[in-house]
């Protein structure tokens, strides 16, 4: 296996799962430019992520997302793309559009609280009482 | 805005692998800069459109070694009693861990890691957990944190609310000393105290009975912390359409929060829409059948 890095803004980190296994291996981020009309980003918002990236091993790129991560995985010759979980629905259609053309392994970030998959979300309270018990246990 | 761009810093302190194969069509970005100024006129170049919303870097900088810098002083203790006044012991981590930039099982160690007993770091690591809690909620519900959770519990239907923001909310122009402020800090720098985004968003949305949607565009904008599940769902607690009823707040409260930084100033100083008791504000935003 060879894989490609995917870095997205959720997960700027190397110690992160998906990052920390693959340190060797080459990584891109890409400023899509769709989206960042879409979600009208200011430039104070870009300059904060590129400075992030500029501490990072990353190459920075700029286009359509799966179209850049295509031809990065052709450049550097790789056979999967790994990338960090997030609910994050564009990042998820992205995951979905590149898995119609290549292997992408999406790694879970480290739980803040393991929780019952059937935990009450409908109020923080809710939640709390459960997540409560499992981060400070008596 | 010029204040806090560094001069002649080295921004440039990690190499990426180089491609095998000749990268045709990849859009590569450049990586070495001398100084701050040298990045700005960059970005403002490569974005010319996101540089028409606005063309100026953050006081607040992106980066590893930035994150450490604001984790190393947190006082979870003191945060505890202090944390709703806008001089408290926030931290001001939002951004770094809205991008991942530190994990926030490690905040929470580094918290717990800071306090006798754990129960002293007790209100932070709750603060944390509401980050997890809307994380998990943006997981189940994707693109549907744009919707009405619930009704509004104002008395108001959605549709007495308006679609968009008046220009002097976001220019800052209103006349109120501390709305304007905020909506310039916003501007200008991409972060507000929690506070203030509670009375931003409950004077927009209750006084001005403006949609929370459009003051959640205008947020999400700004916020280098900006994120659709902290940000709308926030926005939808404040208005009610995610919680069991609206928040709103009185000049005193701000008043005392803010240490009256901004009323003694104020030019609409014995106008002020905020004055009055919860009651009486009460009466005058929402509907009678809504409960206090
Ligand atoms: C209308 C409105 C909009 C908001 N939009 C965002 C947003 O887009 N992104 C965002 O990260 N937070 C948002 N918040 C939550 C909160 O205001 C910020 O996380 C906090 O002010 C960031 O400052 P800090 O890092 O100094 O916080 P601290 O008080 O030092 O808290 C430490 C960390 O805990 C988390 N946190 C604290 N309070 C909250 C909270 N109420 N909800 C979720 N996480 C919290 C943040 O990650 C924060 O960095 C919003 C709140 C409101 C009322």
């Amino acid at each position: 296996m060879k894989p490609l890095v995917w870095v997205h803004e959720d997960c700027l980190r190397q110690e992160a799962p998906y990052w920390n296994q693959h340190r060797e291996a080459p990584a891109v981020f890409v400023f899509d430019d769709e989206q960042l009309e879409q979600e009208e980003w200011t430039l104070k918002r870009i300059a904060f992520l590129y400075e992030c990236l500029l501490e990072l091993p990353v190459e920075i790129l700029r286009g359509d997302t799966v179209e850049q991560l295509r031809l990065a995985q052709q450049a550097y010759g790789c056979d999967c793309i790994v990338t960090a979980d997030t609910p994050e629905p564009r990042i998820r259609r992205v995951i979905e559009a590149l898995r119609q053309h290549t292997r992408v392994e999406v790694a879970p970030e480290e739980p803040f609280v393991e929780l019952d998959d059937r935990v009450d979300l409908r109020r923080f309270a809710r939640y709390w009482k459960q997540a409560q018990l499992k981060l400070f246990p008596q | 805005m010029e204040a806090g761009l560094g001069r002649g810093d080295l921004l440039q302190r990690a190499v990426p692998a180089e491609p095998q194969k000749p990268a045709d069509g990849l859009r590569k970005l450049k990586r070495e800069f001398s100084s701050r100024e040298e990045l700005a006129r960059y970005l403002q170049e490569q974005f010319p459109r996101p540089a028409q919303r606005d063309a100026h870097l953050s006081p607040i900088r992106g980066g590893r070694s930035q994150a450490e810098a604001a984790l190393a002083p947190i006082q979870p203790a003191r945060y505890a009693f202090t944390r709703n006044y806008l001089d408290g012991c926030v931290t001001g981590l939002s951004p770094y861990i809205r991008h991942g930039v530190i994990a926030l099982t490690r905040v929470r160690e580094v918290a717990l890691s800071r306090v006798a007993h754990p129960f002293h770091a007790s209100k932070f690591v709750v603060e944390l957990a509401w980050r997890d809690y809307w994380r998990r909620l943006y997981g189940l519900w994707g693109q549907g944190v744009w919707q009405d959770r619930e009704p509004y519990k104002t008395g108001w239907a959605a549709s007495d609310y308006a679609e968009s923001l008046p220009v002097e909310v976001e220019q800052g122009r209103t006349g109120l000393a501390c709305m304007d402020a905020f909506a310039r800090q916003l501007a200008e720098t991409g972060y507000l105290h929690n506070h203030a985004r509670m009375w931003v968003a409950a004077w927009v949305v209750h006084w001005l009975r403006v949609k929370w949607q459009a003051g959640a565009r205008w947020f999400l904008k700004h916020l280098l912390d900006g994120d659709p599940a902290s940000n709308n769902l926030s926005w939808q607690w404040v208005a009610s359409t995610f919680s069991h009823k609206p928040y709103f707040f009185n000049r005193e409260n701000l008043e005392k929060y803010t240490r009256g930084a901004y009323c003694q100033k104020c030019p609409q100083r014995g106008d002020c829409p905020f004055e009055g008791s919860y009651e009486e504000l009460h009466r005058k935003l929402f509907r009678s059948q809504v409960e206090g």
